[in-house]
């Protein structure tokens, strides 16, 4: 076998108090596709930082095409071919495509600004990244910002190109269009390494794995010698019970209906355009999208946190009136908000302040004055039914793990029965461990006969837990269809906008 | 965190008092040698200093009124090396004087000197607890047993100081930069108004208040609303030389107050009206050692040396020198009074008859403006 | 900390080709060692500045900071002079405290302690003959009530539109000093004052009673009891509980359904009371009449306190006497020759060092490597 173009040997990396990464070995050769699995905190971007030069490694060995290297900061990294692409990308919004590129570049003010434009149309052309290089970056999709941030590296004449969970912000077709141009550069003889913690995306992109684990490389296998169930259990570390098959609920009686909904974002422009949804008792309905085509608001404005322009909201019969979370709440009413830790929980509070935060009306913790005991051990009782992992009831909840501040999340929202519950990406940036927790509590939700309306971008997820799936693109209901109906393709399109289907209630 | 506070505070208490007591434990015994050799040794012991104390409303560095109280306590050590005198800057004319003095007489001092008005009725206080140290009040008007008063004829200087203006100026307006409506600044202003009408019959007086003894910005900005208004000379009655200052700045003259301000205005200052404490400080010292100090009401005046006018700028002509020297004389002899009738107020009556002159008790509660000046007293 | 927008706990920030060589790092959790550790070594290196500028003017610094500690603590009459000096401090630094609390930034403390002021003055001087059992709730009502309607003045654009309390508290600041001014100056001036700046002294039962022979007076029981209070409502009611929460989080807030432009009001109005109780017992303890210039800052002092404290009711008072102390000390420092303008330095270094230490506990300098341009 030929020299690998990258290899990181014995990689130890410690900061204080954690060991981050401990002997981890990869190898990844030119015209190769190398997802680097793991769940959070297993070492992945540890690994990564010390490959383009942002950290330095306490122990080990970085070789490119055999010879050994050492990078003092992310500009050797990046002399030396190795470019990384961020999750939050980093260019300059009110520049140009061109001049975004052109950033960082040698030779300053001397650069030629045409012939860079012209070299990019090239470098698109050539890779299969549509992008326009006049246009300014504001103007752009995320996944054209995506496609900027490749092309900056492949300007670059990067050969190791590094993305962190790529597609996290892209639709299906988006990120379909990704894995084309991924391959297109590995023919030319690059190599490419995607962060990830989604099996899907695995199996659908990559040729080799490397599983890490607790800051250890537990594995690096070639995917047509595995499953995605091998896979689960290697980065876990045990079998993960997957819910194949959703148990059986009754339909109960209409909860939530939302007719002809409008509502502003945060721009002032209309970013729900006449919402038209109805959830049932013992129901998950699943709201498939693109990040940004109006979940938020919609959320929002059931949860009484955004005025809306337009429509109705009833719950169990009950009209909610404009803007009054305190009414929502007595309505019964749950709502997991997509920002766990400043919304839904408060960062430098304990468990108990938090678990009160729509309890503390209640007369049982005392008159005037509030028992604090009776509050710790209701919350306490909480935590431990929830099986929430903290260092003490008071510590403050930003101390905690992402799957435990959902769960304490969850605890809060759940001890209150409501009739019907909101949750907005639940799993988002959780583990698979910590997903399949929140999994399980809401289809235990959905069984005890609540009405759940679920915003999600991850279709796995929905295929998983909705009964029906309403796709949203710019503040409108594209289409509507029970789960065991619909397809990935159909889905993908319709949150492409380019599919719409009438929407028979 | 907040632990960590507490504990913090504790530690410094802890240590506060530990240093405390050291200190206590440490000094006892001095100062039980001190009254030993009083009792024992019988009369003055040489090495035994009379404590004396000052207590400033500014800072020593004002190059007005408390750099003036100063210079006399300066002048005072000098003169009498068996004083060991100290002083206290900055002290507001609040809860914070009655403090400061309470401590002043705590640590020994047999006289205290309070430089401010404001600080009358917390003297007051605080003689009454310490009835074996004498307080000496300038400026105010309330007496004790142990508490006497002094002060100084300022008009007499501020008269002389009028005539300058009143000979150099051009267009005929003067401006004074006045400090808080009390008779002593009104007092002044009559006195500079009279002495430039003396030589200029024309002269107009224009008035501005700032309400502060020690503001630099305030007094400058209030100089510089009276030269905008008109005025090509600036007198003033604050501590600190911005008004000359604003004057140089715009090519005008001014008159300090207090001390010499030549130094801080070259080109503007014509003369200072100036105090001189020095004498007086070591005549009441000498007077509490001697046992012949008594509460009394003192008015010093130009005879005595308390006040007196700065060296001429040396844009002031001999003829105008000659004649200030010779009304100067005059003063000092006892041939000229400067509130001596007839005085017109403002609206032109007659408030001081000819040939009379005013009572002591009139001119220290001056309440009103003579005949000249442009502005009023806020009631 | 109630953090604002906390800095993140990133070393990571800087982008590539461009890293700053000294980051911040936010501590996660601060150790409990440095906790009293740093504060201890913060004092210690004022001190020894302090000590080298001073042996480098002329003075011994031994020497210096034993009267400076002798004046504050040394003797009975120095411990009751600093608490005099604290008690405004207290209940100035309570009341902005709350607001911190919630994030409001009342820079007014000093404007509501006038307006206290003024008020307890008010009755004092109207109603002269009042016996001193009704003269003195009355003036204590007066006084919180002023200072409460000038903390709801900024409170209400706050709560309505949003306008920047920042601005409007401190504005209102000087509002209240030249009211006060204006009276002083004018219509309340004694006419037996020879035109000083001051009103005429209040009748004897206007006068909080005070501990025998000292002038520590019965402000010092508002400020404890205060301390008391606030510290019960803030964790054992509901309106603390929301207090704290919109603090924390005004996002959480709203999700919780809580009022905040409420709460606003509210927090403003017990804010100002505080504050304005300052100036009622200062009037009626200390001065015994209004005066220009009767308070030389203890607004903004107590802002400083209230930071120092963390906000927390019991840390306020403690702070507050050793500030007092440090106000009282310094002037005694003056008796060994030491210019009023070094005392205000070393005043200044300790509180600078004090306050670095606290930035030092809870962040950390990160050295990053140097990257080659």
């Amino acid at each position: 076998m030929a020299v690998p173009l990258v290899e990181m040997r014995g990689i130890t990396k410690v900061f204080p108090g954690v060991v981050a990464n401990e002997g981890v070995n990869l190898a990844v050769h030119a015209g190769e596709i190398h997802a680097l699995l793991g769940e959070n905190g297993a070492g992945k971007s540890t690994l990564m930082s010390v490959l383009t030069g942002l950290y330095r490694p306490d122990g080990g060995e970085i070789y490119l095409d055999g010879r050994r290297v050492n990078f003092r900061s992310p500009r050797d990294a990046i002399e030396a071919g190795i470019g990384m692409v961020h999750q939050h990308f980093r260019l300059v919004a009110p520049f140009t495509v061109t001049e975004n590129v052109a950033l960082g570049l040698k030779g300053g003010l001397k650069l030629n600004i045409n012939r860079l434009a012209g070299e990019i149309a090239a470098l698109s052309k050539e890779y299969g990244l549509q992008v326009d290089p006049q246009a300014r970056i504001w103007q752009l999709s995320v996944g054209e910002q995506q496609r900027v941030e490749i092309i900056k590296l492949l300007y670059r004449k990067a050969r190791v190109l590094i993305l962190d969970e790529p597609t996290a912000v892209l639709t299906p077709q988006e990120a379909r269009d990704l894995y084309r141009t991924l391959k297109r550069m590995a023919a030319q003889g690059c190599a490419v390494i995607f962060i990830t913690h989604k099996l899907q995306e695995v199996m659908d992109a990559a040729d080799t794995i490397t599983i890490l684990r607790g800051g250890r490389t537990v594995a690096t296998v070639k995917k047509g010698d595995t499953s995605e169930k091998e896979l689960a259990r290697m980065m876990v570390g045990r079998e993960i019970a997957w819910q194949e098959d959703k148990p059986v609920v009754k339909k109960g009686e209409k909860v939530l209906e939302i007719k002809d909904l409008k509502a502003f974002n945060d721009k002032g422009l209309l970013a729900l355009r006449g919402i038209n949804l109805e959830v049932f008792a013992g129901e998950i309905l699943g709201i498939a999208g693109v990040a940004g085509n109006g979940q938020r608001e919609l959320a929002e404005v059931i949860a009484g946190l955004r005025p809306c322009q337009g429509g109705t909201i009833t719950v169990s019969g009950k009209k909610l009136g404009q803007c009054d979370p305190c009414r929502v709440i007595q309505a019964g009413v749950g709502y997991i908000p997509e920002d766990r830790l400043g919304t839904g929980l408060v960062p430098n509070l304990g468990a108990v302040d938090n678990l009160l935060l729509k309890e503390y009306r209640h007369p049982r913790w005392g008159r005037t004055l509030m028992s604090r005991k009776a509050a710790r051990q209701w919350a306490g009782e909480l935590v431990e039914h929830f099986k929430v992992k903290m260092a003490g009831l008071d510590a403050p909840v930003k101390m905690m793990s992402g799957g435990n501040l959902q769960r304490l999340l969850l605890a809060r929202e759940i001890s209150s029965r409501p009739r019907l519950l909101v949750a907005v990406y639940p799993a988002r940036g959780l583990d698979v461990g910590a997903t399949e927790t929140v999994h399980r509590l809401l289809l235990e939700q959905r069984a005890a006969g609540t009405a759940i309306l679920l915003i999600s971008e991850d279709l796995e997820e929905l295929f998983r837990l909705a009964d029906r799936i309403a796709v949203m693109y710019e503040g409108q209901i594209m289409g509507l269809m029970a789960t065991e109906k619909a397809s990935v393709e159909e889905l993908g399109l319709m949150m492409a906008g380019s599919k719409r289907m009438e929407v028979g209630a | 965190m907040k632990k960590g506070i507490r504990v913090l505070l504790m530690l410094l208490l802890a240590l506060a008092v530990a240093v405390a007591a050291a200190g206590c434990g440490g000094q006892k015994p001095a100062g039980e040698s001190k009254s030993g050799g009083n009792t024992a040794g019988g009369g003055q012991d040489q090495n035994q200093k009379m404590k004396v104390a000052f207590v400033y409303v500014g800072p020593v560095g004002d190059a007005g009124w408390s750099w003036a109280h100063d210079q006399g306590r300066k002048y005072l050590a000098e003169k009498l090396p068996w004083v060991e005198a100290t002083y206290m800057e900055n002290v507001p004319e609040g809860a914070d004087a009655e403090r400061v003095l309470t401590e002043l007489a705590e640590q020994g001092n047999k006289i205290i000197f309070a430089t401010s008005f404001g600080y009358m009725d917390y003297v007051i206080n605080v003689a009454k607890k310490y009835p074996n140290v004498i307080f000496m009040h300038c400026s105010g008007y309330k007496t004790a047993e142990n508490v006497g008063t002094y002060f100084g004829a300022m008009e007499e200087a501020r008269y002389l100081s009028g005539m300058v203006a009143g000979k150099m100026t051009k267009k005929n307006v003067l401006g004074f930069v006045a400090a808080h409506p009390i008779p002593e600044v009104i007092r002044g202003i009559n006195a500079f108004t009279l002495g430039a009408r003396s030589v200029n019959p024309n002269v107009k007086v224009k008035v501005v208040w700032t309400n502060t003894w020690y503001d630099p910005a305030a007094e400058k900005q209030a100089a510089l609303s009276l030269l905008d208004a008109g005025a090509d000379i600036i007198a003033q009655h604050q501590d600190t030389p911005g008004p000359q200052q604003a004057a140089q700045e715009r090519g005008a003259y001014g008159i300090g107050y207090d001390s010499d301000m030549s130094q801080f205005a070259p080109n503007a200052t014509l003369t200072s009206p100036v105090w001189n404490w020095g004498p007086y400080y070591v005549k009441t010292v000498e007077a509490v050692k001697n046992g012949t100090w008594k509460p009394e009401q003192y008015y010093g005046t130009m005879k005595d040396g308390i006040v007196d006018l700065a060296p001429f700028n040396k844009m002031v002509p001999q003829d105008v020198r000659d004649l200030v020297e010779k009304k100067k004389q005059e003063i000092i002899d006892g041939k000229f009074f400067v509130f001596q009738g007839p005085i017109k107020d403002q609206s032109g009556k007659i408030r001081v008859q000819e040939g009379q002159k005013m009572s002591q008790e009139d001119i220290l509660g001056f309440n009103w403006f003579v005949e000249g000046v442009e502005g009023e007293i806020p009631k | 900390m109630p953090a604002t927008a906390a800095p993140q706990n990133t070393s990571r920030s800087s982008g590539p080709g461009s890293g700053p060589v000294l980051t911040w790092e936010k501590r996660l959790e601060p150790s409990r060692l440095m906790a009293v550790v740093v504060p201890v070594i913060s004092v210690i290196l004022a001190l020894a500045v302090g000590a080298i500028f001073l042996s480098a003017t002329g003075f011994q610094p031994l020497k210096v900071y034993q009267s400076m500690l002798n004046g504050a603590v040394g003797s009975k009459y120095g411990i009751s002079e600093t608490i005099v000096k604290a008690i405004p401090l207290m209940l100035a630094g309570l009341g902005v405290s709350v607001a911190f609390r919630m994030l409001l930034w009342n820079i007014g403390a000093e404007g509501q302690f006038y307006m206290g002021a003024f008020g307890a003055s008010w009755v004092a001087l109207t109603f002269p003959h009042l016996p001193a059992y009704i003269m003195l709730p009355a003036m204590f009502l007066a006084g919180g009530l002023m200072g409460a309607l000038w903390g709801l003045l900024p409170a209400l654009p706050r709560a309505k539109w949003g306008v920047n309390e920042v601005i409007t508290t401190l504005m209102l600041n000087y509002v209240a000093i030249l009211w006060v001014d204006y009276l002083v100056y004018g219509p309340w001036k004694d006419p037996r004052g020879f035109n000083f700046p001051l009103t005429a002294p209040f009748s004897d039962a206007a006068s909080l009673p005070t501990i025998a022979g000292t002038r520590v007076h019965v402000g010092l029981i508002f400020a404890l009891v205060a301390a008391v209070l606030l510290a019960i409502i803030l964790w054992r009611t509901r309106w603390g509980y929301e207090i704290r929460i919109i603090g924390e989080s005004a996002r959480a807030a709203r999700y919780a359904g809580m009022n905040i432009e409420r709460n606003i009001i509210l927090v403003m109005l017990l804010s100002g009371a505080l504050a304005g109780l300052a100036g009622m017992s200062e009037v009626a303890g200390i001065t015994h009449r209004l005066q220009h210039g009767i308070s030389p800052g203890y607004g903004y002092t107590a802002i400083i306190i209230a930071w120092l404290a963390k906000l927390h009711p019991a840390t306020i008072i403690l702070v507050s006497l050793l500030f007092g102390g440090l106000i009282v000390g310094g002037y005694s420092v003056q008796t060994s020759g030491v210019p009023a303008a070094t005392v205000s330095m070393l005043q200044g270094a300790i509180l600078f060092f004090v306050l670095g230490g606290e930035i030092l506990t809870r962040y950390r300098l990160h050295f990053g490597r140097k990257e080659g341009k």
